[in-house]
């Protein structure tokens, strides 16, 4: 167990250091990014310049640089952004991450609930209308670029609609849950709703291709020769082995969403979450904000995975001995 | 009694007959493939729409353009009489066989060319990107998920950076760099505007999506009997690869394939709103989308249209799909599913 | 002297101004202050009161005045910081006036305007219960170098002493350069040479006088105490800022430093523009800073046409078309772009003719120093041109590619990748191509675009870029962005993105910018020769000038613009 927990330790982080590294090779390797000129001000003059350059360290060799960099953002954590100066990125970070936690859990629950329910439904209902109908739904679900949707969805309830149907509607943006449950949920309702819209249809769909083929299996076949019904079948033992499919993709989505992919969700409805964060220091070429950003998503990727394959070895007790 | 009834003759047919012969009876397959070869000669046409239908150059900006509606001379961009008279608005659809038959977008081109056009770019992208992703990720799954040990863990921690790495990071910086001063490599040379760009990002972007649960499986597979037995037998690996654990995971694959492809032209759609991949004036899906959304107060038509054929497409490649799968899988023809 | 000037300079400004009002539809309809010409109407107790609530997409960067260059706050410190002297704060012309703010007059010049004495004005506190003394004011204008502000080697190296600032900042001492005395309270600045804009630059929030012991770094989200009648609570960029009354205000000039009626200011960022257009529509917030989107102009100008304000802004839309390298080495291809180029369908796609007038001049109209002509109109041409642009002439423009020998050749477009950049960009492609040139655009993140255009070793061929004035002289415009001293090969910071460099021509400016020490009005018709000079070689395409536009919630009253900072914050009233 020792062993195992060591070696996913080292594992991490060298997924963390490889990606920190290319995300400062990668910053100062692309023409115009030079912070220098952009701290000192339009017009700045060349003596300016040069200040700027060594107050931020900027005219140090790249090595030197990425370590110093390392070191407060890591060891002494008070690493500082290019764009907005004085403000410390730690802080930044954590204040973002209620918003992401709340989006992405309640979206999540919604997902799960309505993929492996209509999942289950469709594999188990594959000879009438129900199946294709719940098919199209999942397409549907995952043919909409999100950012899109949740264009159209402000468009009808914040503008068209807003003063009939939609007043209810609270202006775009997150209120904490300390703050007001009420206008927690009812700010969430339509990001939840969207978000989890393009996860519920991957999921419906993967779900129910998996039990279909499932069901021809050959210990399936041996509870059906049992006299087990088609139901008790398609609830007790498909279900749990379509689990594992499920369960490595939705280690990768949740953990990929809680490090902040649902950036263009969080954009589009105001959500001053982690995403958000991420998507404006990308915009605003802000090295030190971009490098806590990737790390932390970095770290929540590696976690959820091997979470999964801890999962894994417990649902398939073929795969502990693997 | 009766007299004897005559043997029935037993035709045996192969696999690869049996799965055609289910292909060509279920009503999916049509469906889907009407719906494909419709949209793909559609955006073969465009060329044949600008000319003859639309009139006009889906490329060139026309902002003080006219057009003729009803016999009347109408300016494509039009300001704002009324109020204070700020605000200029193309166009909206005037549903006929003709010019600007689904209005006109802020530079003034003709929206039902662009969107023809577009789809050429969209449809290409999606299927190279979709079927890189699906090629890669399944190799390395089932090398990963087969080999077991280093090699796992390997392919694994690439896995891991390849999903963790800011993809919209990489690519803002790889096009200023295209920008500035393209990529040569070779015979290779990259250009901002080519789609390579989009077609490798979006490519790698995924594959652990794909990766990962193949590995899973092939990691269940290697510990089934009929694997274990074959191993045993002395089988070398190349072969149980191909004989037992690639058509087990062939179905699985078979899913993903639209699924890859239809993500694929959602994160190129994604990728334009960066500006990276299809430049302008050449069209995708995703531009359109794009220009739509500075326009989805007033002409919601110009995002709407290449969301529909984006899920109608898509709609098409899942139906096939899954004919597909259950075609190649023999069980479900025993089910009686024909 | 000064005083003499001022009132030239005044008059000069009110004649401008008139006559820009004559050519174009300015001004605004909607809600408008009840304003006497030069003053803001008196102070109205009732109206005090309430929060108001600001909107924009991001925010601005640090906080601290001396180093912000930004109009998004420094529109902000107008409420809560003051200099020596200040723009009037004023509806209208008379907001290009400087007046004295903690100076209790407008300075004595001496010494052939190399010496200006100030008398700071006692009694004022700064939002931390301290006096304010002339230690503060030395020590402030140290600052300047010792935090390196953006303007200090081009704005305030005219001071004594600044030179050694520049070059070592820390130990920056300006004993010389100004010299203070508690008992009489006078300052007496000493300059290098004379200079005509000092009062202009004096007034601008780099010049902020602060507490002596501010930090002398950048103060970055920490506000720094200042004297205004607002003071700095907090300030998450990705949140917001909050502002609230301070508390040891009193109004000593009404013209430089007015109370105002917000009890507390709210500026929120966050939102998308379309939805910062929906929350003023709901009433959830009261002003947005960011431009209306172009599917929302005519809704809002139909169904909330008294809650808009429009007016236009000293500033311009234009082309750097760089001089050094291919194909715009050659004049006449830059010559062939101005002919080109459809001002009236650039307008269109800004947001129509009553958002922006076609433009042909480098100093926009209103600007001291502006002269009408056009050379690259139809029918007008360098040694005959007409007084306005009225129409493109792609047939001369064809023409001038061919002659020049650049016919065919690759250009590459950088703009900025927001929407109305873009679609810019996209036509001017088109174009291009129309002309002959194989044209490609290139859309590049705004936050890097502007840096990445200035610096020579991205070999940038032609951009889109604004400029907006700093301070209304003539110098902000044709100096800056096309003297020789402005370009700077291989640096972000080279703010003559033309590189355009005419021996001659700088000459002619800086004598001009000497003799408007003297004679404004002689300097100004100078520069309206040079703009026809510089024009005749075309380094640069004027598209046109645009005007802002300001939505207001319904509830928001007493609205005022002034033309150097724009919409005056604190003198909205919401209650």
């Amino acid at each position: 167990m020792i062993a195992f927990i060591a070696k996913r330790l080292s594992a991490a982080i060298f997924v963390l250091t490889s990606i920190s590294i290319l995300v400062f090779l990668i910053f100062f390797a692309t023409p115009g990014v030079d912070p220098a000129a952009r701290i000192a001000g339009r017009n700045a003059s060349q003596e300016t310049l040069a200040q700027v350059r060594a107050t931020f360290d900027l005219d140090k060799p790249l090595p030197e640089r990425y370590l110093s960099m390392m070191d407060h953002l890591f060891l002494q954590r008070d690493l500082t952004s290019y764009v907005n100066r004085g403000a410390e990125v730690w802080p930044q970070l954590i204040q973002a991450i209620p918003a992401t936690l709340s989006l992405v859990i309640g979206a999540s629950i919604i997902w799960l609930i309505l993929g492996i329910g209509l999942g289950v439904t469709a594999a188990g209902m594959r000879k009438s209308w129900v199946d294709p109908a719940i098919g199209v739904v999942g397409i549907i679900g995952v043919s909409l670029p999100v950012y899109w949707l949740g264009e159209v969805v402000n468009l009808v309830t914040q503008g068209r609609l807003h003063d009939t149907a939609f007043n209810w509607v609270p202006p775009l943006g997150y209120v904490p849950l300390t703050e007001n449950p009420g206008q927690w949920f009812l700010s969430l309702l339509f990001p939840w709703l969207t978000l989890s819209l393009l996860y519920a249809g991957i999921y419906i769909r993967v779900i129910r291709g998996e039990i279909v083929g499932l069901m021809q299996e050959d210990f399936v076949k041996t509870e059906r020769a049992k006299g087990a019904s088609e139901k008790r079948i398609l609830l007790k033992h498909s279900s749990r082995m379509s689990l594992i499919t499920v369960v490595s993709l939705f280690g990768l989505d949740f953990g990929a969403l809680v490090g902040g992919s649902a950036l263009l969700t969080e954009v589009v409805f105001g959500i001053q979450g982690v995403g958000r964060l991420t998507f404006t220091a990308l915009q605003n070429f802000d090295l030190p904000l971009i490098m806590a950003t990737v790390m932390y998503a970095a770290f929540f990727i590696v976690i959820a995975n091997a979470i999964v394959d801890v999962l894994y070895a417990w649902l398939d007790p073929r795969v502990r001995r693997g | 009694m009766t007299d004897r009834e005559p043997a029935v003759q037993i035709r045996s047919e192969s696999p690869g007959q049996i799965a055609r012969a289910t292909l060509a009876h279920d009503r999916r397959t049509w469906i889907a493939s009407v719906l494909l070869l419709f949209i793909v000669l559609l955006t073969l046409a465009a060329p044949l729409y600008a000319t003859y239908i639309s009139k006009t150059d889906p490329f060139i900006s026309s902002i003080n353009g006219t057009t003729v509606i009803d016999g009347k001379e109408v300016l494509v961009l039009q300001q704002s009489t009324e109020g204070l008279g700020i605000g200029v608005n193309p166009i909206g659809p005037n549903w006929r066989i003709g010019p600007y038959a689904l209005g006109a977008d802020n530079q003034g081109r003709d929206v039902a060319a662009r969107l023809l056009y577009g789809g050429t770019n969209t449809l290409l992208i999606g299927f190279t990107a979709g079927f890189l992703t699906i090629t890669i990720g399944t190799l390395l799954g089932i090398i990963a998920g087969y080999s077991g040990k280093f090699v796992d863990s390997f392919i694994s921690r690439i896995l891991d950076v390849i999903w963790a790495f800011p993809v919209y990071l990489l690519s803002i910086s790889l096009s200023v760099v295209l920008l500035t001063s393209g990529f040569k490599w070779g015979p290779i040379s990259l250009e901002a505007g080519s789609l390579y760009l989009p077609i490798l990002i979006i490519g790698l972007v995924y594959v652990p999506y794909v990766a990962r649960p193949i590995r899973g499986q092939v990691i269940a597979l290697r510990e089934r009997e009929f694997v274990k037995a074959a191993i045993g037998s002395g089988a070398k690996n190349r072969q149980i690869i191909f004989r037992e654990i690639l058509p087990n995971v062939f179905p699985s694959v078979i899913v993903f394939i639209p699924m890859m492809v239809a993500l694929a032209m959602l994160t190129e759609s994604a990728l334009s709103f960066l500006s990276i991949g299809v430049q302008p004036p050449d069209a995708s899906w995703g531009t359109i989308i794009k220009d739509g959304l500075g326009l989805l107060y007033t002409r919601p038509l110009v995002a709407l249209m290449p969301g529909l054929l984006i899920v109608v497409t898509a709609v098409s490649l899942n139906l096939l799909g899954d004919a597909v799968r259950d075609a190649l899988d023999p069980k479900a023809r025993m089910r009686g599913a024909l | 002297m000064m005083k003499r000037s001022k009132s030239l300079a005044a008059l000069l400004s009110l004649a401008f101004i008139l006559s820009a009002c004559s050519s174009g539809a300015d001004d605004q309809a909607g809600s408008n202050a009840q304003a006497q010409e030069g003053a803001l109407a008196a102070y109205d107790e009732t109206k005090a009161g309430g929060t108001l609530r600001l909107v924009a997409k991001g925010a601005a960067g640090t906080l601290d005045p001396q180093i912000n260059y930004t109009l998004q706050f420094w529109q902000l410190y107008q409420a809560a910081y003051d200099g020596l002297l200040a723009f009037r704060k004023v509806d209208g012309p008379k907001s290009f006036e400087v007046v004295p703010d903690l100076a209790e007059a407008l300075p004595e010049i001496s010494n052939d305007g190399k010496t200006l004495t100030f008398t700071l004005r006692s009694g004022i506190k700064f939002s931390d219960g301290r006096d304010v003394t002339v230690a503060d004011v030395k020590a402030s204008f140290e600052r300047i170098f010792k935090v390196s502000s953006p303007t200090a080697g081009g704005f305030y190296n005219g001071i004594v002493g600044a030179d050694k600032c520049l070059a070592t900042p820390a130990t920056c001492k300006l004993d010389e350069g100004i010299v203070v005395d508690a008992a009489t309270n006078k300052i007496v600045m000493n300059l290098t040479a004379a200079d005509a804009t000092i009062k202009y630059k004096l007034a601008l929030p780099h010049a902020t006088i602060l507490p002596a012991d501010a930090p002398s770094k950048d103060a970055g989200t920490t506000p720094i105490p200042g004297t205004g009648a607002y003071a700095f609570a907090s300030y998450d960029p990705n949140n917001e800022l909050k502002m609230v009354r301070n508390k040891h205000f009193v109004e000593w000039n009404r013209e430089s430093q007015p109370a105002g009626y917000p009890d507390e200011i709210i500026y929120s960022f966050g939102l998308t523009a379309e939805a910062q257009v929906n929350a003023i529509k709901n009433d959830q917030a009261d002003w947005m800073l960011d431009s209306i989107p172009a599917d929302r102009l005519a809704e809002l100008g139909t169904n909330n046409a008294d809650q808009i304000n429009v007016h236009t802004l000293t500033a311009m839309w234009y082309l750097p078309m760089n001089n050094n390298i291919a194909p715009f080495n050659n004049v006449k291809a830059r010559q062939a772009v101005n002919y080109a180029l459809d001002r009236n369908a650039m307008v269109k796609i800004f947001g129509g003719d009553q958002l922006a007038s076609p433009a042909c001049t480098f100093l926009p109209p209103g600007f001291p120093g502006h002269a009408d002509f056009c050379q690259y109109t139809k029918g007008a041409d360098t040694n005959s041109p007409a007084t306005a642009w009225a129409e493109p002439d792609l047939e001369k423009a064809k023409a001038l590619v061919k002659e020049s020998g650049t016919f065919g050749q690759k250009v590459g477009i950088v703009v900025q990748d927001d929407d109305v950049n873009k679609q810019m960009g996209e036509y001017i492609q088109s174009v291009l191509n129309q002309i002959g040139y194989k044209a490609t655009l290139k859309p590049i993140s705004s936050n890097i675009q502007f840096t990445y255009i200035q610096n020579t070793n991205n070999k940038v061929q032609i951009s889109l870029s604004q400029w907006y004035q700093d301070f209304p002289a003539a110098m902000d415009f044709s100096y800056i962005l096309l003297g020789c001293e402005s370009f700077t090969p291989g640096s972000d910071s080279s703010i003559n993105m033309s590189g355009y460099c005419n021996k001659e021509i700088n000459k002619r400016m800086i004598a001009a910018m000497e003799l408007a020490v003297t004679d404004e009005a002689a300097a100004n018709k100078e520069w309206g020769a040079i703009d026809k000079a510089i024009m005749d070689e075309a380094p640069v395409a004027v598209l046109f000038t645009p005007k802002l536009v300001d939505f207001l919630s319904k509830r928001v009253k007493n609205y005022n613009f002034s033309k150097q900072f724009y919409m005056l914050v604190s003198q909205l009233q919401v209650k």
